[in-house]
């Protein structure tokens, strides 16, 4: 499954997984996950529907799903364990799947990119793929919320005291630098104006504070509160921070030797410049 | 001094407990563990998550389903869900909460923009012309057509979110 909102990173995806070994098939029919928020706040039982018809066409194609985004994880993860553990609800999704001829059965496993690297084919993988390491480059990582909680759910990591994209960017030859706020909430899914502000500001100091080269992720949503999020915190409150915020697949095409634009870092707001010339210059030496 | 009475709304509280997640509010015994790892909390006074539990015991509907109530303030990270030490799961009583709202068509307006692009076109934001582009320009395969008429036999009834919304 695949972030719909940031072309880039599917780009990145697309580019990059298959230097590992893994062969992409884009599924038929599949809808969007849905968003682990809005709909779930509108209605629960429909918002597991459409989970649970993304599911079951995973398992009539005997296909585990592999998401690219933090968000979808959360999704397909959360409903399968709600489906699996609450037969009132799963016999109601069921019902409404029966209509389209379909069925919930959770035979089909869920997993995020990061998780099939670390797990299936192991970061020795990553390390062989990559042409261009990124030495001497220093990210701030931001785990984002959905990806690790709850961990009885998402099973991917100590959800206090995470390593995963460490290790991931650590493979990739690029230091990752801890700060203060490296597990505080972006705060989009708030439905407020000033509240998921505060929230960004406080992450993007402490990474000042860090001196890191660029802040590193793998959730869409967190990537637009901070993108975008620069953007509007100078407008709205006259300081500039100027982070590039790098999604870390495009950070692993980089390392596997393409090009800024062959990953669509191009299309950032916050522009990677001084991250690039780094790369470059580590290459030269 | 003359206690005053406390009353509990306990037909509230049978109406959330049939909503999926609702039931789960019945086992909180107010001890804070939530609130001192939730980021809303952090940086506002108006959402506090014990609160909104104890209110959901004595089953003020209102305070919790009404226009003014906090329930929206919440970031959705899990962390609540993650510490709570008798499997509250208070972030799911919350959404729970919204599911509740949502019928009393009393949900903040900005919901029913933020969440009617997946059922009626299977994805959850717009399709945007620049998105389109960007698709081309960066050499992506076109997006595969979904299942619209699907879509619409799963999820049966139309819903409206607010008041104003169709």
């Amino acid at each position: 499954m695949m972030p719909l909102k940031y072309p880039q990173m599917e780009l990145a995806i697309r580019k990059t997984l298959p230097n590992l070994g893994v062969e992409l098939v884009d599924v038929d029919g599949f809808t969007c996950c849905p968003d682990p928020i809005y709909f779930k706040a509108r209605d629960k039982i429909k918002w597991l529907t459409i989970a649970a018809r993304n599911l079951a066409i995973a398992e009539e194609m005997g296909l585990d799903v592999i998401t690219m985004c933090s968000g979808c994880i959360s999704t397909l993860k959360e409903a399968k364990y709600t489906l699996d553990e609450d037969p009132e609800a799963k016999a109601e999704v069921n019902r409404r799947l029966k209509k389209i001829n379909k069925e919930y059965r959770g035979t089909a496993q869920i997993n995020h990119a990061v998780v099939l690297i670390r797990d299936t084919l192991g970061l020795d993988v990553v390390k062989k793929s990559i042409k261009r390491p990124l030495d001497g480059v220093t990210v701030a990582i931001h785990y984002g919320c959905h990806i690790l909680k709850p961990s009885q759910i998402m099973h991917v990591d100590d959800a206090d005291y995470p390593s995963i994209l460490d290790d991931f960017v650590a493979a990739m030859g690029a230091t990752p630098l801890d700060h203060r706020e490296k597990l505080l909430c972006c705060g989009k899914g708030c439905m407020d104006e000033e509240l998921p502000l505060e929230m960004t500001e406080t992450i993007f100091a402490s990474i000042e504070e860090s001196g890191a080269d660029c802040m590193g992720l793998v959730c869409p949503t967190c990537f637009s509160s901070f993108d975008l999020g620069q953007i509007l915190i100078s407008r709205k409150k006259g300081k500039t921070y100027n982070i590039p915020v790098i999604y870390l697949f495009q950070l692993l095409g980089l390392a596997q030797g393409l090009e800024p634009e062959q990953v669509g870092l191009h299309t950032h707001r916050i522009k990677a410049d001084k991250v690039l010339e780094k790369i470059k210059e580590s290459a030269k030496a | 001094m003359a206690k005053e009475k406390i009353k509990v709304d306990f037909r509230f509280r049978e109406k959330l407990n049939k909503i999926q997640g609702g039931k789960h509010h019945n086992y909180c015994y107010q001890c804070s563990a939530c609130v001192a790892v939730c980021p809303a909390a952090r940086f506002t006074e108006e959402f506090n998550p014990r609160v909104i539990l104890l209110k959901t015991l004595l089953g003020m509907e209102e305070a919790l389903t009404g226009e003014d109530s906090p329930i929206w303030l919440c970031t959705n990270c899990y962390s609540c869900y993650e510490r709570c030490p008798q499997d509250v799961r208070p972030i799911e009583v919350i959404i729970a909460l919204k599911n509740m709202a949502v019928q009393r068509q009393k949900a903040p307006a900005s919901l029913a923009k933020l969440s009617e692009n997946i059922a009626q076109t299977g994805v959850s934001v717009t399709v945007t012309s620049a998105v389109s582009r960007r698709r081309q320009e960066l050499g992506l395969p076109p997006l595969k057509t979904i299942p619209i008429d699907e879509l619409k036999e799963i999820l049966e009834d139309p819903q409206s979110v607010t008041k104003d919304d169709k």
